[in-house]
């Protein structure tokens, strides 16, 4: 590998040089954090496809979804790995933070990495939730309805704040084209970024073995 | 610091990775290709047409893979959706009690399609049939009242 194609290229840059040995065991990370990324690259596949056929709203959300899981040829299958991505994320992504406080690898240098990571968490929560939301069944108007009056209580710019999130979901569906666009777009974006730059200081903080 | 007599060496383990990578990407054309295309969640056509059949007499007759129902009423023939007007479910009819049934929250019509128990609020609805010589044409876009269903 010459000098100049390691400068080139991202992917090789982001490739550690040297690896401290401690960190190359398995029992080490559990690879947690790979397997986070892992699902997240599932879920982005899987959730492009499904948005060829998800249409969002007061009944369509709940109906698209039905059809999807029912007549679409393999939409349960992209349906499905799409929850369930969703669900080992959420878990592998708190097991990794846990992990990280085990290790004690939030102290020095790695203090901005950790506030990066927690952003990362609360992220993949909402979105997590807001897929939820997606669904259009009754349970998500109901969790749509509280999690607005929950918003709703921030002193000031709260009723916004839940209006510019929500939308205006009714309690029997929490589909609306405002929680589609945050779930498809806006949210996933700004985590693929912190990602990116999450594993760049893994590197820059002294390495760690890739998955 | 591979071992020269081992088979699965470092070199060939990475390579069966990629292989399996790409076949298992390759598998996958056909039944993208089938959901991408589906054409299942489209809106199909709001005129169903049928023959005239003596199955269908004065009792409500199911026309299959739609939500209509039929039956003779007075000199033609009445339609009515089986979508429960509570929240869409598709009811059905018991010829026997003479009644509709909701499977989701339970909501019961009389024969004539008012409800009398459950949560639906409104009667199902009637769509406009007009018999054609031998050909029954069902409008299930254009919502009728109960006196005008019969064309
Ligand atoms: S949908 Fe029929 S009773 Fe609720």
């Amino acid at each position: 590998m010459t000098q100049k194609r390691t400068q080139e290229n991202f992917l090789w840059h982001i490739r550690a040089r040297q690896v401290p040995a401690r960190a190359l065991s398995v029992v080490y990370t559990f690879c947690l954090g790979g397997i986070s990324f892992l699902a997240f690259v599932v879920l982005a596949v899987t959730g492009v496809l499904l948005m060829f056929h998800y249409q969002p709203g007061y009944s369509d959300g709940y109906h698209s979804v039905l059809n999807l899981a029912s007549v679409i040829p393999y939409g349960a299958v992209l349906r499905n790995l799409h929850y369930w991505a969703g669900q080992i994320m959420v878990i592998t992504v708190a097991l990794h933070m846990v992990r990280v406080v085990w290790t004690q690898s939030y102290r020095p240098p790695r203090e901005l990495n950790w506030v990066v990571g927690v952003s990362l968490l609360v992220i993949t929560i909402i979105l997590d939730f807001s897929g939820y939301l997606l669904r259009g069944s009754q349970e998500s108007g109901a969790a749509a309805t509280v999690a607005v009056h929950i918003l709703q209580l921030v002193p000031g710019i709260g009723v916004g704040l839940a209006a510019a999130f929500f939308g205006h979901p009714t309690a029997l569906s929490g589909s609306t084209l405002m929680i589609y666009v945050w779930h498809c777009v806006a949210l996933p974006s700004v985590a693929f970024y912190l990602q990116g730059y999450h594993f760049w200081r893994v590197r820059k903080d002294g390495g760690i073995k890739p998955l | 610091m591979e071992d020269e007599n081992s088979v699965l060496t470092r070199r060939n383990l990475l390579r069966i990775g990629w292989v399996s990578i790409i076949a298992s990407g390759l598998l996958s054309l056909w039944p993208l290709s089938q959901y991408l295309t589906s054409s299942e969640d489209s809106l199909q056509s709001d005129i169903i047409t049928l023959k005239i059949s003596p199955l269908i007499g004065n009792q409500w007759y199911h026309i299959e893979n739609t939500r209509v129902w039929l039956k003779r009423a007075g000199q033609g023939y009445a339609a009515i959706l089986a979508t429960c007007t509570h929240l869409g479910c598709e009811v059905a009819y018991n010829s026997s009690q003479q009644k509709w049934f909701c499977p989701c929250h339970g909501s019961v019509y009389n024969a004539e399609g008012t409800p009398i128990a459950g949560p639906a609020p409104r009667d199902l609805a009637r769509v406009a049939v007009k018999a054609v010589n031998d050909t029954l044409i069902v409008n299930i876009g254009k919502v009728v009242g109960m006196d005008r269903q019969i064309l």
